[in-house]
């Protein structure tokens, strides 16, 4: 038994422990920078909605001012995408 | 089928030791792009025939409402009128540009030449040097360069380093959510090949590539009225 | 020059597509401007100036008709200033006629009043005369009755009493 995990272990070359990192990096860094742009893609729609309900013959302003603050706290989770994109298929 | 995920096809065209590498898939798209826009130009053009006089007819309408959308929606984010005058042409180009490469995905054997990079970052990159002649030629050589020292001189790396994260972040993000969506219908349509990929296709492909061309031109234009104006 | 074709990588592939597609999107700006933008912006400011020029002659036309209308509006109110100094004047003359013809008819009634009055005196003193007369008459009457008569008090005095009362009520048919 230990024989034969040994051999497994023999088998595993630096290579695959790299390409097990990347994957894992990949995913953590997809996962942890996604919860940024979320709380704050949510926070902006929330305080839209808000704005909405009390002025709703602003719609279109508010509408367009919270899809543009969105696209713009997006970019960090963009980033994460960019370097896990990186990761998995460039380094 | 995931094996060639992220792969790309790249044409090499060496002319004696000149080698020239080019995406010709995306080159392609990008010229199907055009010639849809060109044609549409073409239509439209057809209702600006009649006199000004007659009723608008169909063609003409359809032309309005268009331009009125821009004007409305983009364009009205200028600091001035003359300058949205100016830039006009640029702007709405860029937007039916990106706007047409995002919605071509949802044709089978089509793809967007926004989900590669080089198109994305070029797009940014001439946004970013439009919007710097423009300031240039508005403001001057001296308070052009003053700007970057403001409001300190020590703020200057600071400030380069953020005037050049605009274009950075500007090509990344488009590039990133096309690129994203097309590879999770990629993915999802090897896991599950029925139904869902169809509403994936019209999530990813119609939704958020007009939300995404909109923030395009929008980040131009926005863009540009930091550079004239600060 | 030979075309062959390889795989390439998603990011790592920064390459002439870069340029290719600025000078593709540059000849698109172009193509758009030239065939679709220049045009129709041309158009659409030609239409807003016509738009334009319509509304301003509609308005001076507008301003005109006003002006036509407070024309109109002082015409008439002049014609009916007129119109009620008309029926004034003729109101006044009316009046005017009707005051002398009741000063006429005042003083014909005065006249004929007056004239009653002289006739009225005159058929008095007639009456009194002739009343004067019938007194004498009376008096001689009585004078004869009580000659004829037997004297005898109590007749006397009944006599001069019936004929008191005949003055008396002769005189008060005169009066009357």
């Amino acid at each position: 038994m230990l024989e034969e995990a040994q051999g497994v272990v023999a088998q595993i070359s630096g290579e695959d422990i790299a390409a097990a990192a990347r994957y894992l990096a990949a995913g953590l860094c997809m996962g942890i920078g996604a919860i940024g742009p979320g709380i704050g893609q949510g926070i902006a729609a929330a305080h839209a909605l808000d704005g909405i309900a009390r002025q709703p013959e602003m719609e279109g302003a508010l509408f367009r001012t919270m899809i543009i603050g969105q696209a713009v706290a997006e970019s960090t989770g963009i980033y994460s995408l960019v370097v896990a994109i990186v990761l998995l298929f460039v380094v | 089928m995931l094996d060639h995920l992220g792969e790309k096809l790249i044409a090499r065209v060496s002319i004696g030791d000149f080698v020239v590498r080019f995406d010709l898939i995306t080159i392609i798209m990008s010229w199907i792009v055009i010639a849809i826009l060109v044609g549409l130009a073409f239509y439209l053009r057809r209702g600006l025939r009649q006199n000004i006089e007659e009723k608008p007819n169909r063609i003409q309408a359809v032309l309005d409402a268009l331009i009125d959308v821009l004007q409305e929606q983009l364009l009205s984010n200028f600091i001035s009128t003359s300058l949205a005058r100016r830039m006009f042409p640029f702007i709405s180009t860029l937007f039916l540009f990106v706007l047409v490469s995002n919605w071509l995905s949802v044709i089978p054997y089509l793809q967007s030449p926004t989900q590669n990079l080089n198109v994305t970052a070029s797009l940014a990159l001439l946004v970013f040097f439009t919007s710097h002649l423009l300031a240039l030629r508005r403001k001057g050589g001296r308070r052009f360069l003053k700007g970057f020292i403001e409001p300190y001189p020590f703020m200057l790396p600071i400030n380069l380093v953020s005037e050049l994260a605009k274009p950075v972040s500007h090509g990344f993000r488009l590039f990133g959510n096309i690129f994203g969506g097309t590879l999770l219908i990629t993915v999802v349509s090897a896991m599950i090949p029925l139904v869902l990929p169809v509403g994936l296709t019209i999530f990813f492909g119609l939704f958020i590539g007009l939300i995404q061309a909109f923030v395009f031109a929008v980040l131009a234009v926005a863009y540009i009225n930091l550079a004239v104006e600060s | 020059m030979d075309l062959t074709l390889e795989l390439g990588k998603v990011i790592r592939s920064i390459n002439w597509t870069f340029i290719f597609t600025l000078l593709n999107f540059a000849l698109l700006v172009y193509l758009m401007k030239r065939i679709l933008f220049k045009p129709a912006l041309a158009y659409i400011d030609r239409r807003r100036e016509q738009i334009a020029s319509r509304m301003e002659a509609a308005r001076k036309s507008e301003a005109t008709a006003t002006a036509l209308v407070a024309q109109r509006e002082e015409e008439l109110k002049a014609t009916h200033e007129q119109a009620r100094r008309t029926i004034d004047d003729a109101t006044a003359r009316a009046e005017r006629i009707v005051s002398a013809a009741t000063g006429d008819a005042k003083k014909e009634a005065e006249r004929i009043l007056a004239a009653a009055r002289r006739r009225i005196a005159q058929e008095r003193t007639q009456m009194e005369a002739d009343l004067r007369r019938a007194y004498a008459e009376i008096a001689v009457l009585g004078a004869a009755r009580v000659l004829d008569r037997e004297i005898r008090i109590e007749d006397h005095q009944r006599l001069l009493d019936t004929l008191i009362d005949e003055i008396d009520e002769q005189a008060l048919m005169v009066k009357r």
